[in-house]
């Protein structure tokens, strides 16, 4: 592995880590924390993207409990989406970055329901579990909730996270982007 | 959450906790009902105990409280099956043992996991994965990642107080709120990004993506009671699982 | 052979309207102290980074001409193994220069040579030699984060110190330095050259380097313009030409209108000024 890959994945992990702990401070009903996963895969790529939010997800499991460990897959699923998006100057505009995050969420969602239901039958993150509570009051099955109340954050979260990475990826000096190729083709330049 | 002097897990083989706790999740997610979860969650708080790092056991419940009420919520008040009335409400039986069997499930790989982090000394790591000849970039990564959280939370605290200086609300509506998320954020990536350029100028000045076997500097030692706790350890879980797979 | 031979090198940086170098050629010798000085953009600090081949290999971008570094071409993959341990080069933030994994200032300072698979024996030999010549014996057993700009920037140097390596590359290290470490660093680079090593430093310290280099090589715009013996350049005009500076004492002298050659420490300004 070299040099400069060690120096940047350790700085994704603690990103995915740090922002995702911010937004939990500020209470908002997001995650976020993928933002350091989104950004490796644009600076160099899908296979490092994946070993970003792969080990970041481990180091997650290993603070707060290895129930999150399984959750890695999703980490991995997005850092493949955004490699496809990354190749594709998915990072260009505002809009772009939106629609490629939409799309990452809707898979994302998908994989993170199933996961839920099928490993800890609808509990593990307070916010979703709150939603899926409320569904099944209000009389849906608890795989309806769980998958409704996975989806929906999910989009959102992931729209959120790629704009995010997109605007500041689009807004580094041409020096510091020089430096990193595949973001000046993410970023359509 | 730092271990007293002396504990037992602060002198075991940087290796062990790591195969306990892995042992733990394995065992705990192949029990197959309440009675032997429970029996796990009680064996890993014990075990924890005997290490020195009792401390991570109540640690565990801060983020394990909710987690239990709502299992409690979603399965034994709203689940399907038998009723049962206790204390005059209506409780589902099955979604009792439901909610204890998964509660127990997180309590003990929640406690494990403390645990194994009060535990885990970088140094020793870094020693012990050099010392089996393993590549360097397996500690490095893990290392550097959990050495440089504590950093990037400072720096998030630092840029989020400069901009609280100058007028940034933190309080109020989630948009308001969300949109507070911008000016830190922003700030703390650029600053990343700029850093790992220089650090890997660094990295690679000082060898780091060399094929050399790394020396140890302090190797830790690989008694015959840490071998003998990881073996029974792996031979547990794997006890569990045959047991789960053939009842 | 020299430490280090740039012949006609020009370098770009990707997605710069302008070459960082063009044309260049420098040569720097062990067993002497050379020093690079010019105004921001003028190259120095490019010129270390070719030199040590983490321009193109790191940065991007595109190197034209000749470059040995002890005899290699730097900027291959398999130089850059060869060169591993031999090459020093200090930058000049330390925050940023730190491994990330010592949680002592003596593991920080012991990173590169157990990568290297030095035996732990040398390792702590050469660890403690380290530290005391930069006077950070006592921080030892300090976590590194926890130490001041100056400190931090000590460890650094000790860090490459402990190799005993052949060529030192120095981009402004004194930034973070106290005036003692200042000290300490001019002593040391004296030390390293009467060793055999061949010492660039690119800087705008003229106070602190007019008496330890042994050369002055000025750039201008991605190029050596001026290359000579330090004193003899500080005290003239062409210094200025070129966009660099001189010592304080001679900024002064040149303030006042004086004729050269000016004056440039202390010393030299009081004997002239109160005859």
């Amino acid at each position: 592995m070299n040099a400069r890959l060690l120096a940047l994945l350790p700085a994704a992990i603690a990103i995915n880590l740090v922002i995702g702990g911010l937004v939990n401070a500020l209470g908002l009903p997001l995650y976020l924390d993928s933002i350091g996963t989104i950004l490796a895969t644009v600076l160099a790529g899908p296979a490092v993207g994946v070993l970003a939010g792969a080990i970041g997800q481990l180091l997650f499991g290993l603070i707060n409990g290895y129930q999150w460990i399984p959750f890695g897959l999703i980490q991995v699923v997005i850092a493949l989406l955004a490699g496809l998006a990354a190749s594709r100057a998915g990072f260009r505009g505002t809009g772009r970055s939106l629609a490629w995050g939409l799309l990452t969420g809707l898979v994302a969602g998908a994989l993170s329901s199933v996961i839920s239901y099928v490993l800890f039958k609808g509990v593990t993150a307070t916010g979703t579990t709150a939603v899926v509570t409320v569904l099944r009051q209000l009389g849906w099955s608890l795989p309806a909730a769980v998958t409704a109340s996975s989806l929906a954050l999910d989009l959102v979260d992931k729209a959120v996270a790629f704009a995010v990475v997109g605007a500041l990826v689009r807004s580094l000096p041409n020096r510091l982007i020089g430096r990193f190729p595949r973001a000046a083709r993410a970023v359509g330049r | 959450m730092t271990l007293p002097p002396g504990a037992p897990a602060s002198r075991a083989h940087p290796f062990t906790p790591l195969v306990l706790t892995l042992a733990v999740a394995v065992a705990v997610v192949s029990a197959p009902g309440p009675a032997a979860a429970a029996v796990l969650y009680g064996a890993t708080i014990l075990g924890v105990l005997a290490a020195g790092a009792g401390r991570a056991a109540l640690r565990a419940l801060v983020p394990l409280a909710p987690l239990w009420l709502f299992l409690f919520l979603l399965h034994g008040v709203l689940g399907e099956g038998d009723r049962i009335v206790m204390a005059g409400v209506s409780l589902s039986r099955d979604g009792l043992a439901l909610a204890a069997t998964q509660a127990c499930r997180l309590g003990a790989i929640a406690t494990a996991s403390l645990a194994l982090y009060a535990a885990f000394s970088p140094a020793r790591f870094v020693d012990a994965v050099a010392a089996r000849g393993w590549p360097f970039a397996l500690s490095y990564l893990v290392v550097a990642t959990l050495l440089a959280l504590p950093r990037f939370r400072a720096r998030a605290a630092a840029i989020l107080e400069a901009q609280r200086s100058r007028g940034l609300r933190l309080q109020g509506n989630p948009f308001r709120r969300a949109r507070a998320l911008a000016p830190v954020t922003f700030p703390l990536l650029l600053g990343a990004l700029a850093e790992v350029d220089e650090r890997g100028f660094a990295l690679e000045t000082r060898c780091a993506s060399g094929v050399t076997r790394r020396t140890p500097l302090d190797p830790p030692r690989d008694s015959v009671t840490d071998r003998a706790v990881r073996w029974l350890a792996g031979l547990a879980a794997a006890a569990m699982v045959c047991w789960r797979v053939l009842t | 052979m020299s430490a280090l031979q740039l012949e006609g090198v020009g370098f770009t940086y990707p997605g710069a309207p302008a070459p960082a170098l063009r044309r260049c050629s420098l040569r720097a010798d062990g067993g002497a102290v050379t020093w690079l000085m010019g105004a921001l953009g003028a190259g120095t600090s490019t010129a270390l980074l070719v030199a040590a081949g983490l321009a193109p290999r790191h940065t991007g971008g595109e190197r034209t001409g000749t470059v040995l570094t002890l005899g290699l071409d730097p900027a291959t993959p398999s130089s850059a193994t060869a060169l591993g341990g031999r090459v020093a080069l200090v930058l000049p933030s330390p925050a940023t220069q730190l491994s990330g994994i010592a949680e002592t200032v003596a593991q920080e300072v012991a990173f590169a040579p157990a990568n290297l698979g030095w035996p732990r024996g040398r390792i702590h030999e050469g660890v403690a030699g380290a530290l005391a010549a930069l006077d950070i014996a006592h921080l030892a057993h300090r976590d590194p984060g926890t130490l001041s700009g100056g400190e931090m920037q000590r460890i650094v140097i000790a860090a490459m110190l402990v190799l005993q390596p052949e060529l030192w590359l120095l981009d402004e290290p004194t930034s973070a330095l106290d005036a003692a470490g200042r000290a300490i660093l001019h002593r040391l680079m004296r030390s390293e050259a009467a060793r055999g090593a061949a010492v660039v430093i690119a800087s705008e310290d003229a106070d602190g380097l007019a008496g330890v280099a042994d050369r002055l090589v000025v750039f201008e715009e991605g190029r050596p313009v001026l290359d000579r013996r330090p004193d003899v350049l500080l005290r003239g005009g062409e210094v200025w030409a070129a966009g660099a500076g001189s010592t304080t004492i001679a900024e002064l002298s040149r303030a006042t209108g004086e004729a050269e050659p000016r004056p440039l420490t202390v010393e030299e300004g009081v004997a002239r000024w109160t005859r």
